[in-house]
Formats: C-alpha cells, sequence, structure tokens
C-alpha cells in the first residue's frame, strides 16, 4: 500500500514546495532582469537620463509618459554608491532605491526635502559612508536607483532635462 | 516500475505542477487584486516588505518599480464599469471628480503594461491638463474626439492606470467608488 501512497505524497509536497518557491523567487528574477536591462544602457552605478517613455518604451512595464526618468542600477559588491538628486524645475520629483526584491529601501520627494538636493549612500550592512550621508542599507547588492520628474507640459521637458543632469549616481571609492 | 522511478516520476510532476500553477496564477494576476472598487483595484502594500508573495511577485511582472502607498496609489481597470473587458475597437466616456491628492494621472497599456501607438502620440491625461478638476471627462476611442481624448490604438484589449501622487491620506485608505472615476462604454 505505502508504495502507492508515499510517492503521491511526495509529489503533493513538492508541488507544494515548487509553488511557494516560484512565488517567492518571481520578483527577485524580474528585478535582476530589469536592473541589466537598464543597466545595459547607461551601466552600473551611473545615471542615465532615460527620454520621455513612449509606446517604443520597453525597458520597463508600465512607464509613466508624465514623468522623466532618471535610473541608476547599482551594485554595492565594491562598497557604497553615492546618489545625488539635484532639484529641478518641476512641481514634483522623488528619489527612490529598490532593492532586488522590489521593496522600496528609501523614497523621497521635493517637498519633503524642501526643494534641497538629496544625497545618499546606498550600502550593504556593515559598510561605512561618509560622515553626514544618509546611509540606505540593502540586504543585497543590486537593485535600482531611480529619479522621478513630473512634466506636466512636454514644452517644459528641456530644461526640466539640463536640469536633471547634474544628479548623479557614482561608487564611493 | 521499479520503486525509485515512481518517486522520482511523482517528484519532477509535483515541482513542475507547482511551479507552472504559481507562473499561471501571477502570469492572470492584476496589479492590486486584492481590492476591488467598482472597475478598479488596487493595493496598498506595494514595494514594502509587508507586501505578500503574490502581490510582491504580480507588481514585479505588471508594474515594477512601483512606489510605496504614501507616495502613490495606483489604481487599474481592465473592465468598465459594467464589468466588461475594455476593447480597444469601442468608445467609453471615464468621468471623475476632484481627488483628494496632490496630482493624478490616468495612461493607457496594452495587456503587458506597455504604452499603446497611435497616431497622436497621446498616452495619458494628467491632472495639470483637466480644465475643471471637479467634474471632469475623458473619452477613450479609437479615432480622435472633441475635448479630452485618450486614444486606443484599436488594440483588442487595453488596461487604465490611474495614478494618485501623494494622497491626503498618506495613503492609508482607498478612494471610494464615488471619488474613482467611472467607465461608461458608449458604443463600438
Amino acid at each position: 500500500m505505502r508504495r502507492w501512497i508515499l510517492p503521491p505524497l511526495l509529489g503533493l509536497i513538492l508541488a507544494v514546495a515548487g509553488y511557494v518557491m516560484t512565488l517567492t523567487q518571481f520578483p527577485h528574477v524580474l528585478m535582476s532582469l530589469a536592473t541589466k536591462r537598464v543597466g545595459k544602457m547607461g551601466g552600473y552605478n551611473t545615471m542615465y537620463a532615460a527620454p520621455l517613455a513612449t509606446d517604443k518604451a520597453r525597458s520597463i512595464v508600465r512607464p509613466s509618459p508624465d514623468l522623466a526618468y532618471s535610473s541608476c542600477p547599482y551594485d554595492v559588491s565594491n562598497g557604497p554608491v553615492l546618489v545625488d538628486a539635484e532639484p529641478v524645475p518641476a512641481p514634483y520629483w522623488s528619489l527612490s532605491v529598490f532593492d532586488a526584491r522590489t521593496d522600496v529601501a528609501f523614497v523621497r520627494n521635493n517637498i519633503e526635502a524642501e526643494g534641497q538636493p538629496i544625497r545618499i549612500a546606498i550600502a550593504l550592512a556593515g559598510q561605512p559612508v561618509p560622515d553626514g550621508m544618509q546611509a540606505v542599507r540593502v540586504k543585497d547588492a543590486s537593485g535600482i536607483a531611480l529619479i522621478r520628474i513630473l512634466v506636466q507640459d512636454r514644452a517644459q521637458f528641456p530644461a526640466i532635462d539640463a536640469a536633471r543632469r547634474k544628479s548623479s549616481c557614482k561608487p564611493l571609492s | 516500475m521499479k520503486p525509485w522511478a515512481r518517486y522520482l516520476i511523482c517528484a519532477v510532476a509535483g515541482l513542475a505542477l507547482g511551479a507552472g500553477a504559481a507562473v499561471q496564477r501571477v502570469r492572470t494576476g492584476a496589479v492590486g487584486a486584492s481590492t476591488a472598487i467598482g472597475p478598479w483595484t488596487t493595493g496598498k502594500d506595494f514595494g514594502t516588505a509587508g507586501a505578500s508573495a503574490f502581490t510582491r511577485a504580480v507588481v514585479s511582472l505588471r508594474g515594477i518599480l512601483a512606489l510605496p502607498a504614501h507616495e502613490a496609489r495606483y489604481y487599474n481597470a481592465a473592465v468598465d464599469s459594467a464589468g466588461q473587458p475594455l476593447d480597444g475597437k469601442c468608445r467609453y466616456r471615464v468621468s471623475g471628480k476632484a481627488m483628494p491628492t496632490r496630482w493624478w494621472s490616468m495612461t493607457l497599456y496594452d495587456h503587458a503594461g506597455y504604452l499603446v501607438t497611435n497616431q497622436a502620440n497621446v498616452f495619458s491625461v494628467a491632472s495639470a491638463a483637466v480644465p475643471d478638476q471637479a467634474n471632469w471627462s475623458v473619452v477613450v476611442a479609437p479615432a480622435e474626439q472633441a475635448g479630452m481624448w485618450l486614444p486606443t490604438g484599436r488594440i483588442d484589449r487595453f488596461e487604465l492606470t490611474l495614478r494618485t501622487y501623494l494622497p491626503d491620506d498618506g495613503g492609508v485608505g482607498n478612494l471610494t467608488r464615488d471619488q474613482l472615476p467611472s467607465i461608461v462604454r458608449e458604443g463600438c
């Protein structure tokens, strides 16, 4: 009897395990793909100012055509990465940091920053960051730092684009 | 059949079935499917450690890099107010009132989550372009319309995503059915 019950039971247990494992790994896999795709455009640990999204945009799903995105695919394996978001002439802009699991490790907008630059150091636990710089601790080495800027009128985009290019992303060392 | 072969076959089949079921569930899942308000679905835990594995997986597939609720709330509609799938060959009137948020935008996507090709190169409508925040309407249709128009590109199925940025309540509550726009099909 056991030889007919135990194999299906093992199959059932592994089906549940396979389901949970796949669900858990989904965000890691897709985030890794997204990070690599963005990295191909400007490289790692550098800020890439993407053009406004159109129907040709395929690097990220559900891009907002009302936002200008500047992204930095970071890799802190060899030390912290410094991100500097400079103010732009727009009613809303924000800096957010997404970890490898797609969780937001940090987000701040221009209203909270009172129009001042936002300067952070993305780092793994234990990595020292420069004095006076806000540390954003992440669990995994890679992810994406993203600046979103509201573009209410596409005619304003050239001025916004020039200003956002002052923002940067670079390794500490 | 040898006993080890039975174990091996059941183990492989179990793993494959479990993984396949997970992929299928995520692929058919909607962003924020946990809460439906009229035609809109939403969720409050995007981008947070509190998100369930399923929510996290669906968001990573359909709306990766989503912000947490206090910064932005995302409402998605794949059906109209009568519950019928949004059809790119039909004409809809999306009507709304003032929403308790700093600004909002409504974007049209295909099912995969990409912007839809159209001759006007119009992909969204944002609050800044709406003359009367208290009473506004947008026609979503394949052919050019008078007033505010969001082109469908004549695709079979489309979705609308409403982003509300910096919600007045910090994102803790959902917009009500009265506060969210209605989506009424006017013809095909």
